[in-house]
């Protein structure tokens, strides 16, 4: 009895340090974002936190994939195009078609393009039932364009090793690219496209309403991570990553549970693209490129820490900041390199180098590392317990 | 020469040296190196700078180039690879670490552009290097001297492996490495010196696909699928494999998309990557072990059949 009570405290106690060090990256942060409120007022916060928002949906499902299921998605920026693609050719051409504009190809030319969108802005903005549905519609659309790609590209590349399988995917993640920068019929190319905007309704809280939106998107996105990653489901993702060979004894369908994360992965970073071109209000391939949306993931991912929800959030949020903070202060601490014509925006890439090789050398597990959880909740656990030591004592006194 | 001969020649030349790197690495330390697109480009801009500043053919800043790339290899190799290796690392993390130190490379060749464009007033972001070219025998010359020097290259490294003492402790090492290392051979020298030369010739190969298409700070950035790709289709077993492979998929590149446009008309040439991405990806459904992986002795031997009296 003592015996146990004692190993229960144990845990609480380590559990309590691993609290202290998420509980010590969240105090960074808010003493980060106090500095840059007071020296940049609100605006700058609202542009944090939609970045935030948007990165954190792109790397959590990047942490379902490459943390959960041991696939190294290097093609991350694929599915996130396609969502982006499919928000920006598919709703705004159904409205087009019930309003009677055109709606074919040269719906993506620009000379018809900026004359059409306002009129479809002018229909979303008059009622709120059909922005709303738009919204919906869009983003359901991108879930499910992203999910087909998912598949598709799972194809030939699903059974081959770690390497071979993450080069696989990287080289079609900017095949993507460059079909939308080429094919002019869809998203008009080289050539930004505007995208209808359903939060024209809101007027000048537009800004308050797409980080809510997004921000609520980002927390149902994290929440059905969480429970996904605890089900049965989440156990076999982490038994074949630790071990395949003992997962394909154990009777699991390796190829079809990794497809399936790489769906679900897939569909939610499409989920992400969409959003984030419904923010930006306009759609330009080029911009979709596999630094931004391949490779910052991965950094976020791995200094929140490889298989841990939380850990990652964390990480988008303090790199996030600091991203921001050398586009604020470029002048101010590195005017030494514009004295020699350098910008001090391409610091952002020594960052993200920097901390992606000083993660793996100095703390491979990252800021909060995956934790052991236990299949059911903890009082549930000390509920069982209870009642088998219980009918232990009975047993034992009868 | 018809001119996509030409060109496709220079840059498939250049990819096979690109492709036969990551191939050098993966072979002796299971590293998949990422950070060959910034040394490509490093190897690219080192050219560029002896061109502009000091003039002359780009050909002859080829060593300086080799040599610059060796030291890139081997910042990588001391600074992070050799940690990592000891630690027995995963692929994985061996593949993201390279990834970090591309990206910080990355970042230097972005602020040496800035700088070479503020300090000497160059324009270092759209690159043309061929118009530093020559004629020979009514050809651009880098058509005929840069295959011709991939195949020195690979010449002298086949002679480097197989008939000096240091090239056989080298292949003991890919093959066994505990052995080899029981057997005293200097595990650690051997990985540095694969580093020295896989650098040498990513930046040799960058700077050689320059002559062939326009040079910006994020070339490697772009072309790196397809130099990941040349090392799948060669295989990723043999050095020689890789740079066929690399060979190929510039060659398929060029000639395919100049057959597509002649046919299709020239909106194709937008999605000229989609033909190396093809060949990748139909060699990982057909020949998951690349090009090396065809057992072309067994099947050539399927076909002549067993010698009478041989045993099976």
């Amino acid at each position: 009895m003592t015996n146990d009570n004692k190993s229960v405290k144990n845990q609480l106690d380590l559990k309590e340090l691993f609290l202290k060090r998420e509980v010590w990256v969240i105090f960074i942060i808010l003493v980060l974002l106090t500095l840059l409120f007071n020296r940049s007022g609100v605006n700058i916060l609202l542009t944090i936190f939609i970045d935030f928002a948007v990165f954190a949906i792109i790397t959590m499902s990047l942490n379902l994939e490459t943390g959960y299921t041991g696939i190294p998605q290097f093609g991350r920026v694929a599915a996130v195009i396609i969502g982006a693609f499919a928000v920006g050719a598919i709703p705004g051409r159904i409205i087009a078609m019930f309003m009677g504009l055109p709606y074919g190809a040269e719906y993506a030319s620009d000379s018809v393009n900026f004359r059409l969108v306002p009129e479809i802005n002018q229909l979303l903005a008059s009622s709120w039932l059909i922005s709303l549905g738009f919204l919906v519609f869009s983003l359901l659309i991108a879930a499910i364009c992203g999910a087909g790609i998912g598949w598709l590209i799972s194809r030939p590349a699903i059974r081959l090793k770690e390497g071979y399988l993450g080069i696989s995917l990287l080289a079609f993640g900017d095949f993507f690219m460059w079909v939308g920068h080429n094919w002019k019929g869809m998203v008009g190319g080289s050539v930004p496209v505007s995208v209808p905007d359903p939060f024209r309704i809101f007027a000048g809280d537009r800004f308050m309403v797409i980080v809510l939106v997004i921000f609520v998107i980002a927390f149902l996105v994290f929440i059905y991570l969480q429970k996904l990653t605890r089900s049965p489901f989440g156990r076999s993702l982490r038994m074949i990553r630790d071990n395949d060979l003992s997962a394909g004894a154990a009777g699991k369908n390796i190829v079809s549970v990794r497809t399936q994360s790489l769906v679900i992965g897939s569909a939610i970073a499409a989920l992400g693209g969409g959003l984030y071109v419904l923010y930006v209000g306009s759609m330009a391939s080029i911009g979709f490129t596999k630094l931004t949306f391949t490779f910052w993931p991965w950094a976020f991912m791995m200094l929140g820490g490889i298989g841990s929800n939380l850990g990652v959030l964390l990480g988008v949020f303090l790199l996030t900041i600091l991203r921001t903070m050398i586009v604020i202060f470029r002048s101010q601490w590195f005017g030494f390199l514009l004295t020699i014509g350098i910008d001090p925006l391409w610091l952002e890439f020594t960052l993200m180098g920097a901390v992606i090789i000083i993660v793996i050398l100095f703390m491979p597990h990252g800021l909060v590392p995956e934790k052991v959880e236990p299949m059911l909740p903890k009082s549930r656990v000390k509920q069982i317990i209870e009642r088998r030591q219980l009918a232990r004592g009975e047993s034992s006194t009868s | 020469m018809a001119p996509w001969m030409a060109s496709g020649l220079i840059y498939s030349s250049g990819l096979a040296l690109t492709a036969g790197s990551i191939t050098l690495l993966y072979i002796v330390t299971r590293t998949f190196n990422f950070a060959v697109a910034s040394m490509a480009t490093f190897g690219f801009y080192i050219a560029y700078t002896g061109i502009s500043l000091y003039g002359g053919l780009p050909y002859q800043y080829y060593p300086l180039v080799f040599i610059f790339g060796s030291f890139l290899g081997i910042v990588c190799y001391f600074g992070l690879n050799r940690h990592l290796l000891r630690r027995q690392a995963a692929e994985i993390t061996l593949m993201m670490s390279t990834l970090g130190y591309d990206l910080l490379l990355l970042s230097f060749i972005q602020m040496y552009a800035d700088f070479l464009t503020h300090t000497y007033g160059l324009f270092p972001r759209r690159v043309t290097l061929n118009v530093h070219d020559f004629e020979l025998f009514g050809e651009r010359a880098a058509a005929i001297i840069l295959p011709i020097v991939t195949i020195l290259l690979l010449t002298l490294l086949h002679f480097f492996l197989t008939r000096t003492r240091f090239g056989v402790a080298m292949r003991a090492t890919i093959e066994n490495p505990v052995l080899s290392g029981a057997s005293g051979i200097n595990s650690d020298l051997v990985y540095m010196v694969s580093w020295v030369i896989a650098g040498g010739m990513a930046s040799v190969g960058g700077a050689f696909m320059a002559m062939a298409m326009t040079g910006t700070p994020t070339m490697g950035m772009f072309t790196i699928p397809l130099m990941f790709a040349g090392a799948i289709l060669g295989g990723l077993t043999s050095l020689y494999g890789g740079i066929l492979g690399g060979f190929m998929i510039g060659m398929t590149e060029y000639a395919g998309i100049f057959y597509l446009s002649q046919q299709l008309g020239p909106w194709v040439l937008g999605y000229r990557m989609g033909i190396p991405l093809m060949l990748m990806a139909a060699t990982l459904l057909l020949f998951p072990r690349g090009l090396a992986g065809i057992p072309l002795a067994k099947l050539i031997n399927s076909l002549v059949g067993k010698k009478r009296g041989e045993s099976a």
